[in-house]
């Protein structure tokens, strides 16, 4: 699983704009559907919906092209996509594979960038500056990327390519289904200019309804509308949208982003209850969580492990800290006496940590700290250099040898 | 029990004891008075189990007795009477009524045997200038943690020697350490309490009613402290655990040192900090040939930068400090120039106020990290 959030912490938004590497935005297409589709491949070509039973309460969480045709789309009351195509295949959904498949995917993605953020379980944003000599000039590496995730998972998925995250994102939506397109920069302004202003990250069915109203319609009329007249209207979400308008990322768009807590599991190839492989992936995990504790400034106040045994029965217990952290020995303490306090002995499919309570704090020194500490701060900070360039899995900690892959 | 007393002081009173009375309690006795009518006095007690206060005025009474009152509602009630004398008198069912001329109250108490004992007072053990005790405080109390995780930092240490007093206080990060020399007659033992955030504020509001030249007496007994000022008595339960080391901690060799003055470096500090993280409020502070460069930047906000000049002879550093941690401070130091005097980017730096040499008032922050 590449490093969440870490994108926004190293790179800050005035950079994104005088970078003009180009930011990929990489959309898998009805992820959930597709998913399933793996499964049940005589589903292919007919109208599937994921979540539930249509005589049940509930919103679909996806919906194929198929059924997209009848006018369902995600978030539609069940009950009402029934109505609109009743010979439609409801399937209930399956949100453990569908992160399995989304943690392969991640690891597909980390191959191409070491800068990575997973915008959501089914989409990410790479950061490609820099990749030129090992996967040659961004759009290559985006083909191949596309070209890449298609043999490797057989799941459709989409991409864009632009200067911006924000073009990048209104570029896969484009290419959808199973397209990539690529906005070479300068050209933003041409490629939002007809589109409607929904087809902007952020604009909702209020802001649009308020545009309309100043007879502004699609992203060129936007465009033209002096950034002073919107901030008159909308305040600080004027700004912003003055700045998507012309294809730019706004500062709220990374600032929001923060994430609230950080997890990491691991569904083991066949259950075990082998003692040290278990121990051994917590470590593993605790050290790939601290690290995207460290990327993104973040200091954790709880710790919690998930262990889910042959037969689906999940554990899940938390401990909070003293005070907040992201030290890898202290986190894996914690996990470790929650894991032998709790393990039942018992054959063990699933196991997982999740670091929550998250704070900024990481950069004030305590006056009573330990000797130890400010030592643990440098090898952090060293490890931390050191995985940027080679990966993960070259250095790590004892305890999760031969655990580790480089992903 | 039924009783007299002048709206006045009876409203003195009442006011002192709003500090300790919980606001949001899930005891029910907690949220009331305790009214005691004996001699010609009337006694209020408030008590939130760690921090009691005791106290009393004169009173006509016309039948001893007690009763339990709502604390905030009678509060209310008698600022809003006029300056009259109000008549307090016990109902069944422990309801007290209230009668001011022809305005007539009734407010439901709850028995009396309900409410806490409060501790008696022991033998005293010394009294403290409320002047001092209340400049101690004033210097130190910011500095305490809020973390509850953090128990023994919840509070500040006291410290009484036969020949000077100390407070400290720190929540990991800062600290802020304030003495003076006084001599205690009587005192032969040095005594080392910690004392809750709380309660602090009380003794201030207590050491305040005392006047500049009042004296509050001080006692302890293993889990309580007491101080009295004539006919008001407040006692905290002690905080347990202990308090760190934090002698080990205090800067020696801290020899880069720079003078500024305490208004310019405060408004200095308040500005640029306006431009900081709004999380991390961290500031960049270098000292260099031309005095200060303080400087701080927000992704959201912006950047600041702005020099203070002053002459300065020692190598050049650069550290970064939690600006919010910086403002408590030069909030509660006094005017005129202040030492500030650094090692190193990784070690804490030491402020002190040098026009406030009869409190050697010292406050040490932990650089960040930048």
């Amino acid at each position: 699983m590449p490093r969440l959030a870490h994108f926004r912490a190293k790179r800050e938004a005035s950079m994104l704009r005088l970078d003009t590497t180009p930011i990929l935005h990489v959309d898998m297409d009805a992820f959930f559907v597709s998913v399933e589709l793996l499964e049940r491949p005589e589903l292919r070509g007919q109208p599937v919906v994921v979540g539930g039973q249509p005589n049940r309460r509930g919103v679909v969480s996806a919906a194929s092209y198929e059924a997209r045709r009848y006018g369902i789309h995600s978030a539609m009351p069940l009950r009402t996509a029934g109505k609109l195509c009743p010979h439609a295949i409801f399937l209930d959904g399956r949100h453990d594979l569908y992160a399995e498949w989304s943690d392969r995917m991640a690891t597909i993605l980390s191959r191409f960038s070491p800068v990575v953020e997973m915008a959501s379980i089914d989409e990410a944003y790479l950061d490609l500056s820099g990749t030129g000599r090992l996967h040659g000039p961004p759009l290559a590496a985006a083909h191949a990327l596309l070209t890449e995730i298609g043999a490797q998972t057989g799941l459709p998925c989409s991409a864009g390519l632009a200067r911006t995250r924000l073009v990048a994102k209104v570029g896969s939506d484009q290419a959808k289904p199973r397209g990539l397109v690529w906005v070479p920069a300068g050209a933003e302004a041409k490629f939002l200019e007809p589109l409607s202003v929904r087809r902007i990250p952020g604009i909702g069915r209020v802001t649009e309804a308020a545009l309309r109203a100043m007879g502004i319609e699609t992203v060129g009329q936007l465009a033209g509308i002096p950034e002073e007249r919107l901030q008159e209207f909308f305040g600080r979400w004027g700004t912003a949208l003055y700045r998507k308008a012309h294809g730019e990322d706004s500062y709220e768009f990374i600032v929001d982003a923060e994430p609230k807590s950080i997890s990491h599991s691991h569904t083991f190839g066949s259950d075990t209850s082998h003692r040290p492989a278990l121990e051994s992936m917590l470590s593993c995990l605790c050290q790939k969580g601290a690290q995207r504790l460290r990327d993104a400034c973040l200091d954790a106040c709880t710790v919690t492990l998930r262990i889910r045994y042959a037969g689906f029965r999940t554990v899940t217990r938390s401990k909070t800290l003293s005070e907040p952290t992201h030290l890898d020995p202290v986190l894996l303490a914690t996990l470790r006496r929650l894991f032998e306090r709790h393990w039942e002995q018992r054959p063990v499919r699933l196991i997982g940590i999740e670091f929550g309570r998250l704070s900024h704090g990481v950069n004030q020194m305590g006056l009573f700290d330990p000797e130890w500490r400010e030592k643990l701060e440098r090898l952090a900070r060293a490890t931390d250099q050191l995985r940027d360039r080679f990966g993960f899995a070259k250095v790590q900690f004892g305890g999760s040898l031969g655990c580790a892959k480089d992903h | 029990m039924e009783f007299t007393v002048k709206k006045y002081d009876l409203l003195a009173e009442l006011n002192l004891t709003q500090g300790v009375v919980e606001r949001k309690t899930t005891i029910p006795i907690l949220s009331h008075l305790l009214c005691e009518a004996k001699g010609n006095r009337v006694t209020l007690t408030a008590t939130d189990l760690e921090l009691s206060i005791r106290t009393s005025c004169e009173a006509k009474i016309k039948k001893e007795g007690a009763g339990t009152i709502p604390a905030k509602k009678l509060l209310e009630l008698v600022r809003l009477l006029p300056e009259a004398e109000i008549r307090f008198r016990l109902l069944e069912n422990h309801w007290v009524q209230i009668t001011s001329d022809r305005r007539n109250y009734k407010m439901v108490g709850m028995a009396k045997d309900n409410f806490p004992a409060i501790p008696a007072f022991p033998h005293p053990l010394v009294k403290i200038p409320a002047g001092i005790l209340s400049s101690l405080i004033a210097r130190t109390a910011f500095a305490i943690s809020m973390e509850e995780s953090r128990y023994t930092l919840n509070g500040a240490q006291l410290t009484l020697k036969p020949d000077m007093i100390a407070m400290v206080a720190t929540d990991g990060h800062r600290l802020a350490l304030a003495e003076t020399d006084h001599s205690f007659a009587g005192l032969s033992n040095e005594t080392r309490p910690l004392v809750p955030k709380k309660a602090m504020t009380e003794i201030q509001r207590l050491a305040g009613e005392a006047g500049e030249n009042g004296q509050i007496e001080f006692a302890r007994d293993d889990s309580h402290l007491f101080f009295q000022v004539e006919s008001r008595l407040l006692i905290s339960r002690i905080l347990t655990g202990q308090f760190p080391n934090y002698e080990a901690v205090l800067p020696r060799d801290n020899n880069k040192k720079i003078v500024l003055e305490r208004n310019e470096f405060n408004d200095a500090v308040r500005r640029v900090s306006q431009l900081a993280d709004q999380r991390s409020h961290a500031l960049k502070f270098s000292v260099g040939q031309e005095g200060v460069e303080l400087s701080a930047s927000s992704p959201e906000y912006g950047e600041a930068t702005e020099n203070i000049d002053q002459e300065y002879g020692g190598e050049p550093i650069t550290i970064g400090f939690n600006g919010q941690y910086l403002l408590d401070f030069l909030a509660a130091a006094p005017d005129g120039p202040i030492s500030v005097e650094l090692k190193d980017e990784q070690s804490a730096g030491q402020f002190r106020p040098l026009a406030d040499d009869q409190y050697r008032y010292r406050y040490i922050i932990m650089p960040m990290r930048i």
